[in-house]
Protein backbone atom coordinates (compact mmCIF):
# COMPACT_ATOMS: atom_id res chain seq x y z
CA UNK A 1 0.00 0.00 0.00
CA UNK A 2 1.38 3.36 -1.01
CA UNK A 3 2.53 5.97 1.49
CA UNK A 4 1.82 9.73 1.52
CA UNK A 5 -1.41 9.74 -0.42
CA UNK A 6 -2.11 12.91 -2.49
CA UNK A 7 -5.41 14.67 -1.88
CA UNK A 8 -6.53 14.45 -5.50
CA UNK A 9 -6.44 10.65 -5.31
CA UNK A 10 -8.86 10.33 -2.39
CA UNK A 11 -11.56 7.81 -3.29
CA UNK A 12 -15.05 9.27 -3.65
CA UNK A 13 -18.09 8.06 -5.57
CA UNK A 14 -20.10 10.05 -8.11
CA UNK A 15 -22.22 11.73 -5.46
CA UNK A 16 -19.32 13.92 -4.33
CA UNK A 17 -18.05 17.14 -5.92
CA UNK A 18 -15.05 19.10 -4.73
CA UNK A 19 -14.06 22.75 -4.68
CA UNK A 20 -10.60 24.04 -3.94
CA UNK A 21 -9.91 26.64 -1.29
CA UNK A 22 -9.02 29.08 -4.10
CA UNK A 23 -12.43 28.62 -5.75
CA UNK A 24 -14.21 29.23 -2.44
CA UNK A 25 -12.14 32.29 -1.66
CA UNK A 26 -12.58 33.73 -5.15
CA UNK A 27 -16.35 33.89 -4.89
CA UNK A 28 -16.92 37.68 -5.15
CA UNK A 29 -20.29 37.46 -3.40
CA UNK A 30 -20.38 38.38 0.23
CA UNK A 31 -22.57 37.78 3.26
CA UNK A 32 -20.46 40.09 5.33
CA UNK A 33 -20.18 43.82 5.75
CA UNK A 34 -18.44 45.37 2.81
CA UNK A 35 -16.06 47.58 4.76
CA UNK A 36 -14.47 47.82 8.16
CA UNK A 37 -16.63 50.93 8.83
CA UNK A 38 -19.94 49.18 8.17
CA UNK A 39 -21.81 47.97 11.26
CA UNK A 40 -21.16 44.36 12.23
CA UNK A 41 -24.11 41.99 12.50
CA UNK A 42 -24.57 38.58 14.02
CA UNK A 43 -24.04 35.62 11.70
CA UNK A 44 -23.99 33.04 14.49
CA UNK A 45 -25.98 29.85 13.85
CA UNK A 46 -29.16 30.10 15.90
CA UNK A 47 -32.74 28.76 15.52
CA UNK A 48 -34.00 32.36 15.41
CA UNK A 49 -32.55 32.76 11.91
CA UNK A 50 -35.13 32.09 9.16
CA UNK A 51 -32.48 30.05 7.32
CA UNK A 52 -31.42 28.19 10.47
CA UNK A 53 -32.30 24.66 9.43
CA UNK A 54 -30.73 24.86 5.98
CA UNK A 55 -27.61 26.45 7.49
CA UNK A 56 -27.44 23.63 10.05
CA UNK A 57 -27.91 21.04 7.28
CA UNK A 58 -25.05 22.55 5.28
CA UNK A 59 -22.80 22.63 8.36
CA UNK A 60 -23.73 19.03 9.16
CA UNK A 61 -22.68 17.99 5.67
CA UNK A 62 -19.40 19.85 6.18
CA UNK A 63 -18.91 17.90 9.41
CA UNK A 64 -19.64 14.64 7.59
CA UNK A 65 -17.00 15.18 4.86
CA UNK A 66 -14.63 16.48 7.56
CA UNK A 67 -15.05 13.22 9.47
CA UNK A 68 -14.35 11.20 6.33
CA UNK A 69 -11.12 13.16 5.79
CA UNK A 70 -10.16 12.98 9.48
CA UNK A 71 -10.53 9.18 9.28
CA UNK A 72 -8.36 9.14 6.18
CA UNK A 73 -5.77 11.41 7.85
CA UNK A 74 -5.50 9.43 11.09
CA UNK A 75 -5.30 6.20 9.13
CA UNK A 76 -2.51 7.61 6.96
CA UNK A 77 -0.51 8.62 10.05
CA UNK A 78 -0.63 5.00 11.24
CA UNK A 79 0.75 3.83 7.91
CA UNK A 80 2.92 6.59 6.42
CA UNK A 81 5.68 6.54 9.06
CA UNK A 82 8.03 3.78 10.15
CA UNK A 83 7.50 2.84 13.77
CA UNK A 84 10.38 4.25 15.80
CA UNK A 85 11.54 7.53 17.27
CA UNK A 86 9.51 9.74 14.91
CA UNK A 87 6.34 7.73 15.26
CA UNK A 88 6.39 5.54 18.37
CA UNK A 89 4.04 2.56 18.49
CA UNK A 90 2.01 4.24 21.24
CA UNK A 91 1.42 7.24 18.96
CA UNK A 92 0.25 4.93 16.19
CA UNK A 93 -2.09 3.19 18.62
CA UNK A 94 -3.59 6.57 19.50
CA UNK A 95 -4.01 7.36 15.80
CA UNK A 96 -5.64 3.94 15.27
CA UNK A 97 -8.04 4.69 18.11
CA UNK A 98 -8.74 8.07 16.51
CA UNK A 99 -9.42 6.43 13.14
CA UNK A 100 -11.93 4.17 14.90
CA UNK A 101 -13.59 7.21 16.53
CA UNK A 102 -13.72 9.05 13.19
CA UNK A 103 -15.29 6.04 11.49
CA UNK A 104 -18.00 6.09 14.14
CA UNK A 105 -18.42 9.84 13.61
CA UNK A 106 -18.83 9.29 9.87
CA UNK A 107 -21.68 6.88 10.57
CA UNK A 108 -23.28 9.24 13.10
CA UNK A 109 -22.94 12.17 10.70
CA UNK A 110 -24.53 10.16 7.89
CA UNK A 111 -27.50 9.34 10.08
CA UNK A 112 -27.81 12.93 11.32
CA UNK A 113 -27.70 14.15 7.71
CA UNK A 114 -30.48 11.74 6.83
CA UNK A 115 -32.49 12.90 9.87
CA UNK A 116 -32.10 16.51 8.72
CA UNK A 117 -33.08 15.68 5.14
CA UNK A 118 -29.65 15.99 3.52
CA UNK A 119 -28.34 13.67 0.84
CA UNK A 120 -24.72 12.52 0.83
CA UNK A 121 -22.85 14.79 -1.58
CA UNK A 122 -25.62 17.40 -1.63
CA UNK A 123 -23.03 20.10 -0.97
CA UNK A 124 -19.51 20.71 -2.23
CA UNK A 125 -16.67 18.95 -0.41
CA UNK A 126 -13.71 21.09 0.61
CA UNK A 127 -10.68 18.82 1.03
CA UNK A 128 -8.46 21.30 2.84
CA UNK A 129 -8.74 19.16 5.98
CA UNK A 130 -6.97 16.18 4.41
CA UNK A 131 -4.38 18.52 2.90
CA UNK A 132 -3.37 19.48 6.44
CA UNK A 133 -2.83 15.77 7.12
CA UNK A 134 -0.30 15.35 4.31
CA UNK A 135 2.83 16.69 6.04
CA UNK A 136 5.88 14.45 5.94
CA UNK A 137 6.61 15.16 9.63
CA UNK A 138 4.27 13.37 12.08
CA UNK A 139 4.70 16.21 14.57
CA UNK A 140 3.41 18.70 12.02
CA UNK A 141 0.42 16.44 11.40
CA UNK A 142 -0.30 16.36 15.12
CA UNK A 143 -0.12 20.15 15.23
CA UNK A 144 -2.11 20.71 12.05
CA UNK A 145 -4.69 17.97 12.38
CA UNK A 146 -5.08 17.16 16.07
CA UNK A 147 -4.52 20.62 17.48
CA UNK A 148 -5.77 22.99 14.78
CA UNK A 149 -8.32 20.89 12.99
CA UNK A 150 -9.75 18.88 15.80
CA UNK A 151 -9.69 22.15 17.75
CA UNK A 152 -11.98 23.61 15.11
CA UNK A 153 -14.15 20.48 15.44
CA UNK A 154 -14.57 21.31 19.14
CA UNK A 155 -15.82 24.79 18.17
CA UNK A 156 -18.14 23.44 15.47
CA UNK A 157 -19.60 20.64 17.60
CA UNK A 158 -20.21 23.05 20.47
CA UNK A 159 -22.10 25.38 18.11
CA UNK A 160 -24.15 22.49 16.68
CA UNK A 161 -24.86 21.05 20.12
CA UNK A 162 -26.13 24.44 21.31
CA UNK A 163 -28.24 24.77 18.17
CA UNK A 164 -29.77 21.32 18.78
CA UNK A 165 -30.54 22.19 22.40
CA UNK A 166 -32.18 25.51 21.51
CA UNK A 167 -34.19 23.99 18.66
CA UNK A 168 -35.27 21.08 20.84
CA UNK A 169 -33.77 18.51 18.45
CA UNK A 170 -33.05 15.59 20.78
CA UNK A 171 -30.83 13.60 18.40
CA UNK A 172 -28.68 16.47 17.19
CA UNK A 173 -27.81 17.75 20.67
CA UNK A 174 -27.14 14.23 22.00
CA UNK A 175 -24.95 13.09 19.09
CA UNK A 176 -22.93 16.30 18.94
CA UNK A 177 -22.26 16.07 22.67
CA UNK A 178 -20.85 12.55 22.34
CA UNK A 179 -18.73 13.40 19.31
CA UNK A 180 -17.51 16.52 21.11
CA UNK A 181 -16.18 14.33 23.93
CA UNK A 182 -14.13 12.35 21.39
CA UNK A 183 -12.78 15.52 19.80
CA UNK A 184 -11.57 16.81 23.15
CA UNK A 185 -9.65 13.52 23.53
CA UNK A 186 -8.17 13.84 20.02
CA UNK A 187 -6.92 17.35 20.70
CA UNK A 188 -5.50 16.24 24.06
CA UNK A 189 -3.65 13.38 22.33
CA UNK A 190 -2.22 15.88 19.84
CA UNK A 191 -1.14 18.29 22.59
CA UNK A 192 0.47 15.49 24.65
CA UNK A 193 2.32 13.91 21.72
CA UNK A 194 3.47 17.25 20.38
CA UNK A 195 5.05 18.11 23.75
CA UNK A 196 6.55 14.64 24.21
CA UNK A 197 8.07 14.33 20.72
CA UNK A 198 9.59 17.81 20.73
CA UNK A 199 10.72 17.82 24.35
CA UNK A 200 14.38 18.09 23.39
CA UNK A 201 13.91 19.76 20.04
CA UNK A 202 12.68 23.36 20.47
CA UNK A 203 13.20 24.13 16.81
CA UNK A 204 10.90 21.31 15.71
CA UNK A 205 8.33 22.36 18.29
CA UNK A 206 8.42 25.95 17.04
CA UNK A 207 8.02 24.72 13.48
CA UNK A 208 5.05 22.56 14.48
CA UNK A 209 3.35 25.42 16.35
CA UNK A 210 3.91 27.69 13.37
CA UNK A 211 2.29 25.09 11.12
CA UNK A 212 -0.61 24.90 13.55
CA UNK A 213 -1.07 28.68 13.28
CA UNK A 214 -1.13 28.45 9.50
CA UNK A 215 -3.74 25.68 9.61
CA UNK A 216 -5.75 27.51 12.28
CA UNK A 217 -5.85 30.58 10.08
CA UNK A 218 -6.73 28.54 7.01
CA UNK A 219 -9.59 26.92 8.86
CA UNK A 220 -10.86 30.25 10.06
CA UNK A 221 -11.07 31.20 6.38
CA UNK A 222 -13.66 33.81 5.61
CA UNK A 223 -13.99 34.42 9.33
CA UNK A 224 -16.22 31.37 9.71
CA UNK A 225 -14.97 30.75 13.27
CA UNK A 226 -14.09 33.45 15.78
CA UNK A 227 -15.29 35.01 19.01
CA UNK A 228 -17.02 37.76 17.04
CA UNK A 229 -20.76 37.32 16.52
CA UNK A 230 -20.08 37.98 12.86
CA UNK A 231 -18.68 34.45 12.65
CA UNK A 232 -20.98 31.52 12.05
CA UNK A 233 -19.16 29.36 14.64
CA UNK A 234 -17.88 30.53 18.03
CA UNK A 235 -14.69 29.60 19.89
CA UNK A 236 -15.32 26.98 22.60
CA UNK A 237 -12.85 28.15 25.26
CA UNK A 238 -13.88 25.75 28.02
CA UNK A 239 -13.64 22.61 25.89
CA UNK A 240 -10.31 23.79 24.49
CA UNK A 241 -9.00 24.09 28.04
CA UNK A 242 -10.15 20.52 28.70
CA UNK A 243 -8.30 19.48 25.55
CA UNK A 244 -4.99 20.76 26.90
CA UNK A 245 -4.81 24.25 25.39
CA UNK A 246 -3.30 26.82 27.74
CA UNK A 247 -5.20 30.13 28.19
CA UNK A 248 -2.43 31.85 26.21
CA UNK A 249 -2.80 29.36 23.36
CA UNK A 250 -6.56 29.92 23.29
CA UNK A 251 -6.01 33.70 23.21
CA UNK A 252 -3.67 33.16 20.29
CA UNK A 253 -6.27 31.16 18.33
CA UNK A 254 -8.89 33.81 19.17
CA UNK A 255 -6.66 36.62 17.90
CA UNK A 256 -5.74 34.70 14.79
CA UNK A 257 -9.39 33.93 14.03
CA UNK A 258 -10.34 37.57 14.44
CA UNK A 259 -7.50 38.57 12.10
CA UNK A 260 -8.82 36.07 9.61
CA UNK A 261 -12.32 37.54 9.87
CA UNK A 262 -11.01 41.07 9.31
CA UNK A 263 -8.84 39.92 6.44
CA UNK A 264 -11.84 38.18 4.89
CA UNK A 265 -13.90 41.37 5.17
CA UNK A 266 -11.11 43.33 3.46
CA UNK A 267 -10.55 40.70 0.76
CA UNK A 268 -14.24 40.37 -0.01
CA UNK A 269 -14.59 44.15 -0.19
CA UNK A 270 -11.68 44.34 -2.64
CA UNK A 271 -12.99 41.46 -4.75
CA UNK A 272 -16.48 42.94 -4.72
CA UNK A 273 -15.14 46.36 -5.75
CA UNK A 274 -13.10 44.81 -8.58
CA UNK A 275 -16.19 43.00 -9.89
CA UNK A 276 -18.27 46.19 -9.70
CA UNK A 277 -15.51 48.14 -11.53
CA UNK A 278 -15.31 45.49 -14.23
CA UNK A 279 -19.08 45.65 -14.57
CA UNK A 280 -18.99 49.46 -14.88
CA UNK A 281 -16.32 49.24 -17.60
CA UNK A 282 -18.48 46.77 -19.51
CA UNK A 283 -21.45 49.15 -19.36
CA UNK A 284 -19.49 52.21 -20.62
CA UNK B 1 -47.44 36.08 -20.17
CA UNK B 2 -44.11 37.90 -19.84
CA UNK B 3 -41.34 36.63 -17.64
CA UNK B 4 -38.53 39.04 -16.88
CA UNK B 5 -35.44 38.00 -14.99
CA UNK B 6 -32.93 40.64 -13.95
CA UNK B 7 -30.06 41.14 -14.39
CA UNK B 8 -30.05 39.90 -17.98
CA UNK B 9 -26.35 39.19 -17.69
CA UNK B 10 -24.68 37.91 -14.54
CA UNK B 11 -21.24 38.95 -13.28
CA UNK B 12 -20.98 37.61 -9.73
CA UNK B 13 -22.52 34.24 -10.60
CA UNK B 14 -22.58 32.06 -13.71
CA UNK B 15 -26.37 31.65 -13.91
CA UNK B 16 -28.01 30.66 -17.18
CA UNK B 17 -30.51 33.47 -17.76
CA UNK B 18 -32.50 31.61 -20.44
CA UNK B 19 -32.80 28.57 -18.19
CA UNK B 20 -34.26 30.65 -15.36
CA UNK B 21 -36.83 32.25 -17.71
CA UNK B 22 -37.77 28.85 -19.16
CA UNK B 23 -38.35 27.29 -15.73
CA UNK B 24 -40.58 30.17 -14.57
CA UNK B 25 -42.60 30.15 -17.82
CA UNK B 26 -43.21 26.42 -17.47
CA UNK B 27 -44.14 26.85 -13.83
CA UNK B 28 -46.71 29.56 -14.61
CA UNK B 29 -48.36 27.28 -17.15
CA UNK B 30 -48.53 24.34 -14.76
CA UNK B 31 -49.92 26.49 -11.94
CA UNK B 32 -52.69 27.86 -14.16
CA UNK B 33 -51.17 31.34 -13.99
CA UNK B 34 -50.08 31.58 -17.63
CA UNK B 35 -51.73 34.95 -18.13
CA UNK B 36 -49.65 36.61 -15.39
CA UNK B 37 -46.58 38.76 -15.90
CA UNK B 38 -43.70 37.96 -13.57
CA UNK B 39 -40.49 39.81 -12.81
CA UNK B 40 -37.75 38.14 -10.83
CA UNK B 41 -34.97 40.34 -9.51
CA UNK B 42 -31.91 38.33 -8.50
CA UNK B 43 -29.40 39.88 -6.11
CA UNK B 44 -26.26 38.22 -7.38
CA UNK B 45 -23.97 40.05 -4.95
CA UNK B 46 -24.84 37.78 -2.04
CA UNK B 47 -24.75 33.98 -1.73
CA UNK B 48 -27.57 34.05 0.83
CA UNK B 49 -30.91 32.50 -0.11
CA UNK B 50 -33.72 34.80 0.96
CA UNK B 51 -36.72 35.28 -1.34
CA UNK B 52 -39.83 37.45 -1.10
CA UNK B 53 -42.85 38.71 -3.00
CA UNK B 54 -42.48 42.44 -3.64
CA UNK B 55 -45.67 42.98 -5.64
CA UNK B 56 -48.54 41.10 -7.27
CA UNK B 57 -49.47 43.18 -10.33
CA UNK B 58 -47.22 42.32 -12.03
CA UNK B 59 -45.93 39.60 -9.75
CA UNK B 60 -42.52 40.80 -8.61
CA UNK B 61 -40.16 38.54 -6.72
CA UNK B 62 -36.81 39.39 -5.15
CA UNK B 63 -34.34 36.56 -4.53
CA UNK B 64 -30.77 36.31 -3.37
CA UNK B 65 -28.54 34.22 -5.62
CA UNK B 66 -28.12 31.40 -3.08
CA UNK B 67 -31.82 30.57 -3.45
CA UNK B 68 -31.32 29.48 -7.07
CA UNK B 69 -27.76 28.16 -6.71
CA UNK B 70 -26.62 24.60 -7.28
CA UNK B 71 -25.08 23.59 -3.93
CA UNK B 72 -22.84 21.09 -5.73
CA UNK B 73 -21.38 23.56 -8.25
CA UNK B 74 -20.47 26.96 -6.87
CA UNK B 75 -22.17 29.99 -8.48
CA UNK B 76 -24.20 28.02 -11.05
CA UNK B 77 -27.98 27.80 -11.41
CA UNK B 78 -30.00 24.75 -10.41
CA UNK B 79 -33.30 24.64 -12.31
CA UNK B 80 -34.95 22.59 -9.54
CA UNK B 81 -34.21 25.35 -7.05
CA UNK B 82 -35.69 27.97 -9.38
CA UNK B 83 -38.84 25.86 -9.66
CA UNK B 84 -39.08 25.16 -5.92
CA UNK B 85 -38.45 28.69 -4.66
CA UNK B 86 -40.49 30.45 -7.34
CA UNK B 87 -43.19 27.79 -7.18
CA UNK B 88 -43.73 28.33 -3.45
CA UNK B 89 -44.00 32.10 -3.91
CA UNK B 90 -46.36 31.83 -6.88
CA UNK B 91 -48.57 29.41 -4.96
CA UNK B 92 -48.70 31.90 -2.11
CA UNK B 93 -49.89 34.59 -4.55
CA UNK B 94 -52.46 32.17 -6.00
CA UNK B 95 -53.65 31.14 -2.52
CA UNK B 96 -54.13 34.76 -1.47
CA UNK B 97 -56.09 35.53 -4.64
CA UNK B 98 -58.35 32.50 -4.12
CA UNK B 99 -60.27 34.18 -1.29
CA UNK B 100 -59.52 31.29 1.07
CA UNK B 101 -56.57 33.16 2.55
CA UNK B 102 -58.15 36.56 3.12
CA UNK B 103 -57.64 36.16 6.86
CA UNK B 104 -53.94 35.30 6.53
CA UNK B 105 -51.51 37.87 7.89
CA UNK B 106 -49.52 39.93 5.38
CA UNK B 107 -46.23 38.29 4.37
CA UNK B 108 -44.28 40.67 6.60
CA UNK B 109 -46.46 39.72 9.58
CA UNK B 110 -46.25 35.94 9.16
CA UNK B 111 -44.42 34.26 12.02
CA UNK B 112 -41.73 31.70 11.17
CA UNK B 113 -43.96 28.77 12.25
CA UNK B 114 -46.83 30.11 10.09
CA UNK B 115 -44.55 30.70 7.11
CA UNK B 116 -42.99 27.24 7.32
CA UNK B 117 -46.47 25.64 7.57
CA UNK B 118 -47.59 27.48 4.42
CA UNK B 119 -44.37 26.48 2.64
CA UNK B 120 -44.91 22.84 3.60
CA UNK B 121 -48.44 23.04 2.17
CA UNK B 122 -47.02 24.53 -1.06
CA UNK B 123 -44.17 22.03 -1.35
CA UNK B 124 -46.52 19.07 -1.02
CA UNK B 125 -48.54 20.43 -3.94
CA UNK B 126 -45.45 21.13 -6.06
CA UNK B 127 -44.22 17.60 -5.34
CA UNK B 128 -47.49 16.11 -6.61
CA UNK B 129 -47.05 18.19 -9.79
CA UNK B 130 -43.81 16.31 -10.38
CA UNK B 131 -41.25 18.81 -9.11
CA UNK B 132 -38.45 17.11 -7.13
CA UNK B 133 -39.03 17.71 -3.43
CA UNK B 134 -36.94 16.88 -0.35
CA UNK B 135 -39.70 15.72 1.98
CA UNK B 136 -37.39 14.90 4.92
CA UNK B 137 -35.73 18.31 4.67
CA UNK B 138 -39.11 20.02 4.96
CA UNK B 139 -40.15 17.74 7.80
CA UNK B 140 -36.99 18.86 9.61
CA UNK B 141 -37.83 22.52 8.91
CA UNK B 142 -41.32 21.94 10.27
CA UNK B 143 -40.09 20.14 13.39
CA UNK B 144 -37.71 23.01 14.12
CA UNK B 145 -40.61 25.45 14.08
CA UNK B 146 -43.40 23.30 15.55
CA UNK B 147 -41.60 20.89 17.84
CA UNK B 148 -40.02 17.46 17.63
CA UNK B 149 -43.25 15.66 18.57
CA UNK B 150 -45.69 13.14 17.12
CA UNK B 151 -48.33 15.88 17.04
CA UNK B 152 -46.08 18.09 14.93
CA UNK B 153 -45.34 15.19 12.57
CA UNK B 154 -49.07 14.50 12.15
CA UNK B 155 -49.68 18.20 11.39
CA UNK B 156 -46.89 18.11 8.81
CA UNK B 157 -48.44 15.07 7.18
CA UNK B 158 -51.80 16.79 6.75
CA UNK B 159 -50.25 19.94 5.30
CA UNK B 160 -48.00 17.99 2.93
CA UNK B 161 -50.71 15.64 1.65
CA UNK B 162 -53.63 18.04 1.16
CA UNK B 163 -54.46 20.08 -1.95
CA UNK B 164 -57.20 22.52 -1.02
CA UNK B 165 -56.70 24.04 2.39
CA UNK B 166 -57.78 27.49 3.52
CA UNK B 167 -55.79 29.69 5.90
CA UNK B 168 -58.16 28.92 8.77
CA UNK B 169 -57.67 25.19 8.13
CA UNK B 170 -53.89 25.63 8.12
CA UNK B 171 -54.17 27.57 11.37
CA UNK B 172 -56.25 24.79 12.92
CA UNK B 173 -53.73 22.14 11.80
CA UNK B 174 -50.73 23.96 13.21
CA UNK B 175 -52.58 24.61 16.47
CA UNK B 176 -52.59 20.83 16.98
CA UNK B 177 -48.78 20.90 17.03
CA UNK B 178 -46.78 22.73 19.68
CA UNK B 179 -45.37 25.87 18.06
CA UNK B 180 -41.80 26.78 18.85
CA UNK B 181 -40.45 30.36 18.94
Amino acid sequence: MRRFFPVQDLARDVRFTRASMAELQNDPRSTRRRSADAPARSNRLSPARPDATDSARRLMHGIFVGEVQALEGAGRTCWDFTTGDDAPLALKLDMARQAWDEARHVEISCKLGEWMGTEIGEYIENTVLFEAACSSDPVLRLAGVNRALEGLAIDVFTTMKEFGELAGDPYLAFCEDWMLADEVTHVKMGSDWLRRLTENDPERRAQALEFQSVVDKLFSYGGTRSESNESFVGLARRFRELAGFTPEEIDEVAALSLDSLNEAVANRAALHARTVDALAEDVH
Amino acid sequence: MAVTVTPSEFHFVKFDHADAVRVVEELLGRLGMAARDVTINIDETTPLGRSEIKGTDPITIAVESGAFENPKVLRTLLADNVANVTGRLLLRVRDRESGAFDDAPADSALTLPQLVAWEVYSNGRLGRMGYPMQRQRWLYHFRNRHGFTDAADAAFERLWETDDLSWSEISTIIATAAPVG
